[in-house]
């Protein structure tokens, strides 16, 4: 035994007492070596005396009546059907469906981005939480603003889309954001609706910046934006409601 | 494992009822290792609340081609009480392994062993069975 290799020997030493039992070809060559040794025939002719013996020990009528019907250790084994409602195979199986929706969820949201996502949703929650009092009053048409825009805070391309610029604004304020910039912000009458037009996002390498084409819908915490770029200024109408509350109002951008 | 057939037939009998409860509950062993593992671990507790052996470095030879002649001249209660005074994980090794039942990867993995652990207990049982066997049954022994 001790010619053969370590790992040989480790298997040789614990080979099976009946050859027919050798449950892998690792385990058959171990044997099949080892079997060229003296020593592992005495192993063996030890183990089957001890097997032997141990096969002799009384068994107690009690106990042989109990184990009457020996299948019975056999175990039964779990249809699929109950194996599926483990609840450690439902908790991982949750908790999958869970990564899987997250990551869906993900995914959705980058194949709907562009560029000045993130501004248009803080935008959004400035929607929310502008007070009427912040705005100045200013009753007109909104289509009549960018003048405003242009002649008193020099923005120029701040205009309001024609599917907007009939509407009546009740007030208007412009503020500076760290993100965004130069930001209008209109309220108006309808659905108390609000716009907001601010810069694009510039390319770092060109500098121009960065747009793209139609309406880009974005949502959050019950407020949905319809946003578009036109000039390198993007125009945000931001609805407390869904979709469909702005879908009236967006013209197709003219080819 | 437990050296007295007594105690083993009590462990018997609660390992049969846990697996009759077990069923009761539409939740029945999936296996049939899964008796030994569960009798293994009554034996050991069993064991542990009972009179502890001294653990030493026992004497240890090499495996004698006489050994089978030794070997039938011991009855199997002293082979039984010879195990059960082996200390774990070696005691629960050398239990199985002469049960002639499983495999090694079967004794493996119902023992959470890694195979030069499971070997070296075997081999080792082996060697000290021996140099008891000189030490008990010595006629034999010295031909």
């Amino acid at each position: 035994m001790k010619r053969l290799s370590r790992g040989l020997r480790t298997l040789a030493d614990c080979a099976p007492i009946a050859n027919a039992k050798a449950p892998d070809r690792r385990m058959r060559t171990a044997v099949s070596r080892a079997k060229r040794t003296e020593d592992f025939a005495a192993q063996q002719s030890f183990d089957r005396a001890v097997a032997k013996l141990v096969q002799a020990t009384p068994v107690s009528t009690e106990i042989q009546e109990w184990f009457a019907n020996e299948r019975m250790a056999e175990g039964a084994k779990r249809s699929w059907k109950k194996t599926a409602l483990h609840p450690a195979i439902l908790a991982i199986g949750i908790a999958l469906l869970v990564i899987a929706v997250v990551a869906w969820i993900k995914f959705d949201e980058q194949m709907h981005a562009f560029p000045g996502t993130g501004t248009a949703k803080k935008l959004l929650n400035v929607a929310a939480m502008t007070r009427p009092s912040e705005f100045e009053p200013m009753q007109t048409e909104a289509g009549t603003l960018n003048d405003l825009f242009f002649m008193k805070y020099r923005l120029e391309h701040y205009d309001v889309p024609p599917g907007f610029s009939q509407q009546r604004t009740i007030g208007v304020r412009v503020f500076d954001d760290d993100e965004a910039g130069q930001v209008a912000q209109i309220s108006l009458a309808e659905k108390r609706m609000q716009l907001f037009l601010f810069p694009a996002r510039r390319d770092s390498k060109s500098g121009k910046p960065e747009e793209f084409e139609g309406w880009r819908y974005i949502e959050q915490e019950g407020w949905t934006g319809a946003v578009q770029a036109r000039k390198g200024v993007l125009f945000m109408a931001a609805v407390r409601g869904p979709k469909k509350d702005l879908a009236p109002y967006l013209s197709k951008p003219k080819e | 494992m437990t050296g007295e057939a007594s105690k083993a037939q009590d462990i018997f009998q609660d390992t049969l009822r846990e697996a009759a409860f077990l069923a009761a509950n539409g939740e029945p062993p999936a296996d049939r290792y899964w008796f030994f593992r569960e009798a293994r671990w009554r034996c050991l507790d069993v064991v542990a609340h009972g009179v502890q052996p001294e653990y030493g470095a026992n004497e240890s030879t090499e495996v004698s081609p006489r050994a089978p002649e030794q070997i039938e001249q011991l009855e199997p209660e002293q082979l039984a009480v010879w195990i059960s005074a082996a200390p774990e994980p070696q005691r629960s090794a050398l239990a199985l392994y002469y049960l002639d039942e499983f495999n090694y990867r079967e004794m493996m993995s119902m023992l959470g062993l890694k195979l030069t652990e499971f070997s070296r207990a075997i081999a080792s049982g082996r060697r000290e069975f021996q140099a008891w066997l000189n030490a008990t049954v010595p006629a034999a022994a010295s031909e």
